[in-house]
């Protein structure tokens, strides 16, 4: 259906792990230039519920579909084609900051360049080891990385935090471009949040 | 979305650059390597005294030995390939980023060329030490290039296997067992064959054949054990 635009879909999703039922039956939308705030304690599902969105995990049962200009994605797709923030991704230590966007620049066929003018706003040196980096500077090396080869649905799990307040704001005007821009997203976090643009809410804390 | 042939090589010269990169600056594998790879000689050259063996015993002999130095060097360092990037948490991101196949294909390159390298350092090393004599030399070269692809492309797999397992240990031995005995049984062979001057008959095929089977379940196999 060529003409349909990008948007995500995923209805009654369920996944166990053993015996523990993490997500029974969530249901959701977004829609281009829209956002999706999932609010929870922790372990609520927030994080899988990102897993399994961007094909990282596999549901036990229900259906994700998510639709760009050329079609609609599998998982495998989907998992090269979404930008990912999550406080468990982690890059190479031996490596310094831009060598390691340069190398996974090469591996998604794409220039550098948007993930470089993401880390000078965000304030983060590019020659800093990747070993050395605070928790704070790591956070801002995963959003440049996420950036990186400007997807069109970004999942953020906790999104903003170890920021300081410059961190937070820069952020926040990163992912007020995205949507801006017609882009998706969808941000997990403990508690809510507050955006300047509206943004659908889906708790899984009940 | 589908990458085309130059993208794919592109990507797994991307992850090639990126394992020796790495490699150089913690040496990991190598230090372990050439641990193991001088320990081993120097225990089979003190073992077999200033006088070595007699030809005879040497041709059965020596060919074993040789493999199991190279085998214990290459087990030291290579299971780390995949194990390390669940470790250290760079898996998810990796899995994000790259197509399984380049992944594989990337990191089987890596192990190559540590194999190459080891092999080229240690075989000279050891038929000096050891005095063992090759009447075929050509044929040693063609069982170590085959014999080397062979343990970097049987020990990649087992290592992407059990990268997810909690007894990562234990399971590198059980499944390196049956995937890389058939292997050395082969390499023995076609060096024992080298060392008489006789020709290898089937071993040498076989040996082809056994690194075409598991270059090709690799390549189907990774992408199952490697994304849920």
């Amino acid at each position: 259906m060529p003409g349909v635009p990008t948007h995500l879909r995923f209805e009654n999703l369920c996944r166990r792990f053993g015996r523990l039922s993490v997500l029974k039956g969530v249901s959701g939308a977004v829609a281009p230039g829209g956002m999706l705030l999932v609010t929870g304690p922790n372990g609520s599902g927030k994080s899988t519920l990102l897993r399994c969105l961007s094909g990282l995990l596999a549901a036990d049962s229900g259906t994700i579909e998510y639709r760009e200009e050329e079609g609609q994605l599998d998982a495998s797709e989907r998992r090269l084609r979404v930008g990912v923030v999550a406080p468990d991704l982690a890059f190479y230590a031996e490596l310094t900051v831009a060598e390691n966007l340069e190398f996974f620049s090469r591996l998604r066929r794409v220039s550098p360049a948007r993930g470089f003018a993401v880390l000078e706003r965000l304030g983060l040196p590019a020659d800093r080891l990747g070993g050395t980096l605070s928790s704070g500077m790591r956070q801002r090396l995963r959003w440049a990385w996420a950036l990186l080869h400007s997807p069109r649905l970004l999942l953020l799990d906790e999104p903003f935090q170890n920021f300081d307040a410059a961190g937070e704001r820069t952020a926040r005007e990163l992912l007020a471009e995205h949507l801006a821009a017609g882009g998706l997203a969808v941000v997990a976090n403990p508690s809510s949040l507050d955006f300047d643009h509206a943004a659908e809410h889906l708790d899984l804390g009940g | 979305m589908r990458r085309n042939t130059s993208t794919w090589g592109a990507e797994v010269a991307a992850v090639f650059a990126k394992e020796w990169r790495c490699e150089f600056r913690t040496r990991y594998s190598l230090n372990t390597l050439a641990l193991f790879a001088c320990t081993t000689l120097v225990v089979v050259s003190f073992s077999l005294g200033p006088l070595g063996v007699s030809r005879s015993q040497g041709t059965a002999l020596l060919p074993v030995l040789l493999w199991i130095i190279l085998l214990f060097s290459v087990a030291a360092g290579l299971p780390r390939a995949f194990v390390q990037e669940e470790e250290t948490h760079t898996a998810t991101a990796l899995r994000l980023a790259a197509t399984p196949s380049a992944l594989f294909c990337g990191k089987l390159l890596y192990g190559l060329t540590l194999v190459f390298a080891l092999e080229a350092l240690v075989t000279p090393v050891y038929v000096a030490m050891t005095s063992f004599n090759v009447e075929s030399p050509g044929l040693l070269i063609a069982v170590l290039a085959a014999g080397g692809y062979g343990l970097a492309v049987g020990s990649t797999l087992v290592a992407a296997i059990i990268a997810q397992a909690r007894s990562k240990g234990t399971l590198f031995s059980v499944l390196a067992f049956p995937v890389l005995l058939p292997l050395l049984v082969l390499t023995v062979e076609v060096t024992r064959c080298a060392a008489s001057g006789s020709a290898p008959d089937v071993a040498l095929p076989q040996l082809l054949l056994y690194d075409a089977v598991v270059t090709v379940a690799g390549l189907m196999l990774f992408p199952v054990v490697w994304n849920p």
